[in-house]
C-alpha cells in the first residue's frame, strides 16, 4: 500500500466474499481496486467462512497494485467485530463501512480498528477506512462522515438500498441520484478523499453503462463501482485522457522540474502562476496516461 | 453468475413454473406423498432471471432434483451448486447425515460431489453422504465370523407377536446365528424403543439371535421417494428392489448373512409384492425362506388385529397372539397407547 | 480439545472444498472424493491436518469433497470448519490464523 490517499480509484470490483473461484481470479481484470464482499453477498450461515476466506486469500494471493478493500457487514449485526478484527490481522488496505449515516459510526469503527491494530501488532493507523451512503440520513450527514477521520480515503454511493429510502428505485437516465451523486462528491472534495459512484448492474445495457460511467467522469467521481469484470476495461475507456490533456499535463510537469532545477518556490508557465490544484490535476492525468499505456516509461506520448 | 433463492411452492406461480421445469426433465410424480413431505424447496437463476436449477429437501433427503446445463459455465457447475446448496442448509439444521433418491443416470453425479451408493435397481437408487454412515452403522454391530449359517429378519413388531416369535424361533433353529432388524420408523404405534425393547425381550431366551435397530438403513420402504416414478405398480417396484439392493448389497455381505427368512403373506398385497422383489433380488446369492404364518386357530396371527384388540380394549382376545412380554407391556401401557390411537395414530397398515 | 458436534465448511462449487468434521475415536481418519487425488491427495489431508492440530485435537473423521481447490481455500474451509466443530464461531482463536 503506498500513497494511499492519491491513486487511481477508477474502479473498484465488487468479489463475492464466500466463492473461491472470484476470489482466486480477482487480481487478473486489472481493476485498480478490489472490493471483497462479506455482506450482501454473503449468506448469514457462511458469513464465517467468507471472513476466512478472504484472510487467507489476503495474506496468501499477490494482487499487484490493487488497492485491497473489505466491505465488512453493518455495526448493527453479530459479525461487524469479528470482521474489523480479522480483516486489520489480514492487512488489508481499506475496510469499507456499509450503511454509514453518521461520523459517530465512522469514529466508532476508528477505535475498533486502532484497538485490533494493536491487538495484532499493526502499525497504528495503517488501516484506512472509507464509507458507502445508502441513505436519505447517510446523504444529509455527508460532510461530516467524508471528515470523520485521518483514515477515510474515499465515500462511495450506494444507490440500491438509497433509491428504496428514497422510495423510488433505479431509472435509466439517474435522474434519481443527481442530488446524493453531487452531494457525495462534495462532501468528498472538500474532505480531500475520493468519490466513488455506485454500481450499474444490467450486464446486456452496454450502451446505458457507457452514459452512466460518462456522466459520473463528467461530474468528477474519481470511479466506479463495479460487479463485473467485463466493466473495468469500460470505464477506463471513459477515464482515458486526450492527447491534449496528456501535452498539457507534461508541460506541467517540466514546468516542476525547471522550477525544481532553478531552486524557485513559483512555478510558472506561460507568464502564469501554476497553483496546486493545476498540478495536482497534471499529476493526476500523467497517472492515468500511464494507467492506459499513453505514455512511455519516461512519460513520453506514445498515443494508441 | 448464477443466484439461489428459496422458493414457495405454497405460491401457485413458483409452484406452477417449478413443476413445469421438473416435467420438462422427465420428473412427473408430483404426488401429495413426494409433494407434501417437502421441507425447502431452492431454485437457481441465471443472469436472465430463468430458472435453471431447484432441489428440496425433506428431513434428512435431498430430491426433486434437476438442472438445466444450456448456457451454463462449464457442466456440471449447476448442479454442483444446486446440491452444494442443499447440504449446507441440511447442515445449518444439524442434519450432516444425508441421502438422496435418483434416477440411475444420475448415480455418477452424486458419487463426484461425495455421496456413496447404498443400493440401486433398474429404476432407482439410493446414496448417502456424511456420518455416520453405512460403514459407522455396520461396525457396531456384532460380528460372528465362526458362525456357517446366518440369516437376517427384518421386522416392524408392531408389536411383537407370536407370530414374529414363530419365524425368529424356527429361524434359530435352522441357523447358527440370526440377526432380527428391527424397522427404525416413528411412525407407528409402539415407537421404535418400544419395539425394539419388545423383540429383545420376546426372544431373550434364544441365544442365538442378534436384535438390531435398522436405523437409517432398514426403514419402511413405503418411505422412499418416488418423485422420478410415475407409474404406482412401478413405485411399488422400484421401493422394495430399492429395499433388498440395500440388504443385499451393504448388510448381508457385511455380517455374513446367507438366508433371509419371510413370513408367508395372504393378507396384504404390498406386502406380497415386497416378499416377490425380495426374491427377485437376493435370490441366488441370499436364500429367501418363506414360513408360512403362524395361525391361532382358523386366523392367521397379525400385529394389525392386536392393534385392533388394543384400540377397543379387548385384552382377553389377545390370549395365544402375543408372548407374555408383550402382554405385559400392553397391560402397563393401555392407556396411552389407547390414547396414541384416540389422537389419530393410524393402527392399519404395517 | 474434542470435536463435540458435526459441523461442514465450504461447498461444492468450483475452486472449492466441502470439508466434513465429526468426532472420532482412532486419530485422524480421512475420506476424500477429488479428481487430484492422486497428485495432491497427501498435501490437501497435510493441509488440514495442519489445521486440526494447531486446535490440539487429536481425533477426527474427516470427509472431503474436492473440487481443485487452492491450498489457502482448504485451509480457510478447515479452519471454519473446527471453528463450527468446536463451537467457537463467535469467539475464533485468533492465535491459529
Amino acid at each position: 500500500m503506498s500513497d494511499s490517499k492519491e491513486r487511481l480509484r477508477r474502479t473498484m470490483m465488487f468479489v463475492p466474499g464466500n466463492n473461491p473461484a472470484m476470489i482466486k481470479d480477482a487480481g487478473i481484470f486489472g481493476a485498480d481496486s478490489i472490493m471483497f464482499d462479506l455482506e450482501d453477498a454473503v449468506s448469514m450461515a457462511e458469513k464465517d467462512a467468507a471472513r476466512y476466506l478472504i484472510y487467507e486469500a489476503i495474506t496468501t494471493i499477490d494482487y499487484g497494485d490493487a488497492e485491497l478493500v473489505v466491505r465488512i457487514n453493518g455495526l448493527d449485526t453479530p459479525y461487524y467485530q469479528n470482521d474489523i478484527k480479522a480483516m486489520v490481522k489480514a492487512g488489508i488496505d481499506v475496510i469499507r463501512l456499509p450503511k454509514a449515516e453518521t461520523a459517530e459510526m465512522i469514529h466508532e469503527l476508528e477505535t475498533l480498528v486502532a484497538a485490533a491494530e494493536v491487538e495484532f501488532g499493526r502499525e497504528v493507523g495503517s488501516t484506512n477506512l472509507m464509507a458507502a451512503i445508502e441513505s436519505a440520513k447517510g446523504v444529509v450527514n455527508a460532510n461530516e462522515i467524508a471528515a470523520a477521520s485521518p483514515r477515510m480515503i474515499g465515500i462511495a454511493l450506494s444507490a440500491e438500498d438509497y433509491t428504496t429510502d428514497m422510495k423510488t428505485h433505479r431509472y435509466p437516465d439517474g435522474q434519481e441520484l443527481l442530488y446524493a451523486r453531487n452531494v457525495i462528491l462534495h462532501a468528498a472534495r472538500a474532505a480531500g478523499i475520493a468519490a466513488f459512484d455506485t454500481v450499474f448492474t444490467n450486464m446486456d445495457d452496454e450502451a446505458g453503462f457507457y452514459r452512466e460511467t460518462e456522466l459520473i467522469h463528467q461530474l468528477g467521481f474519481d470511479g466506479k463501482s463495479l460487479v463485473n469484470p467485463r466493466q473495468v476495461a469500460m470505464v477506463n475507456k471513459v477515464y482515458q485522457p486526450t492527447e491534449k490533456e496528456i501535452r498539457n499535463a507534461q508541460q506541467v510537469i517540466m514546468a516542476i522540474e525547471q522550477a525544481r532545477i532553478k531552486g524557485s518556490g513559483v512555478i510558472s508557465l506561460n507568464g502564469q502562476m501554476v497553483d496546486r490544484p493545476v498540478v495536482l490535476r497534471a499529476e493526476r492525468v500523467m497517472r492515468l496516461a500511464k494507467a492506459n499505456n499513453l505514455v512511455d516509461a519516461e512519460g513520453e506520448y506514445i498515443g494508441k | 453468475m448464477d443466484t439461489i433463492c428459496d422458493l414457495y411452492l405454497s405460491d401457485k406461480h413458483t409452484q406452477h413454473t417449478w413443476q413445469a421445469f421438473l416435467e420438462q426433465r422427465g420428473i412427473t410424480n408430483f404426488n401429495a406423498q413426494e409433494v407434501s413431505t417437502i421441507d425447502q424447496t431452492i431454485g437457481l437463476y441465471n443472469a436472465d432471471n430463468q430458472l435453471v436449477g431447484t432441489g428440496s429437501i425433506a428431513n434428512n433427503i435431498i430430491k426433486f432434483v434437476a438442472v438445466c446445463d444450456r448456457d451454463a459455465e462449464t457442466k456440471g457447475a449447476r448442479f454442483n451448486q444446486v446440491i452444494s446448496e442443499l447440504t449446507n442448509r441440511l447442515g445449518a439444521q444439524g442434519i450432516f447425515h444425508q441421502f438422496v433418491f435418483t434416477k440411475p443416470a444420475y448415480i455418477d453425479s452424486f458419487k463426484y460431489v461425495g455421496f456413496q451408493l447404498l443400493g440401486a435397481t433398474e429404476q432407482g437408487a439410493i446414496l448417502e453422504k456424511g456420518m455416520p454412515n453405512i460403514k459407522d452403522y455396520l461396525a457396531q454391530i456384532p460380528k460372528f465370523p465362526a458362525a456357517k449359517k446366518v440369516a437376517g429378519i427384518v421386522m416392524n413388531a408392531n408389536p411383537f407377536t407370536n407370530g414374529h416369535r414363530f419365524l425368529v424361533a424356527e429361524a434359530a433353529k435352522q441357523n447358527d446365528v440370526v440377526y432380527v432388524f428391527v424397522v427404525n420408523a416413528d411412525v407407528s404405534l409402539f415407537s421404535t424403543a418400544e419395539r425394539l425393547q419388545l423383540v429383545i425381550e420376546g426372544t431373550r431366551d434364544l441365544p442365538n439371535v442378534v436384535v438390531v435397530n435398522g436405523q437409517d438403513y432398514l426403514v419402511s420402504f413405503v418411505s422412499f421417494p418416488a418423485y422420478f416414478i410415475k407409474d404406482n405398480d412401478a413405485i411399488i417396484r422400484y421401493q422394495t428392489e430399492l429395499d433388498a439392493s440395500i440388504f443385499k448389497q451393504q448388510i448381508a455381505p457385511a455380517l455374513g448373512i446367507t438366508a433371509r427368512y419371510l413370513g408367508s403373506e395372504p393378507l396384504s398385497h404390498t406386502t406380497a409384492l415386497y416378499n416377490a422383489s425380495l426374491e427377485r433380488i437376493l435370490a441366488p446369492d441370499i436364500a429367501v425362506k418363506i414360513l408360512p404364518r403362524l395361525t391361532n386357530g382358523p386366523q392367521v396371527i397379525s400385529a394389525s388385529y392386536v392393534r385392533q384388540l388394543i384400540k377397543t380394549g379387548n385384552l382377553s382376545d389377545l390370549d395365544g397372539l402375543i408372548p407374555p412380554t408383550t402382554v405385559t407391556f400392553i397391560h402397563n401401557n393401555l392407556l396411552t397407547l389407547q390414547s396414541r390411537i384416540s389422537k389419530g395414530q393410524n393402527i392399519n397398515g404395517n | 480439545m474434542e470435536i463435540k458436534e458435526t459441523a461442514m465448511a465450504g461447498t461444492l462449487e468450483s475452486s472449492d472444498i466441502q470439508i466434513m468434521l465429526s468426532a472420532g475415536t482412532n486419530g485422524y481418519e480421512f475420506e476424500l472424493e477429488s479428481d487430484v487425488a492422486k497428485q495432491f491427495g497427501d498435501q490437501i489431508k497435510a493441509t488440514i491436518t495442519n489445521v486440526l492440530e494447531a486446535y490440539d485435537i487429536q481425533n477426527a473423521k474427516i470427509s472431503v469433497v474436492d473440487k481443485g481447490a487452492l491450498d489457502l481455500v482448504i485451509k480457510a474451509r478447515a479452519l471454519t470448519a473446527v471453528q463450527r466443530a468446536l463451537g467457537i464461531v463467535d469467539t475464533p482463536n485468533w492465535e491459529v490464523m
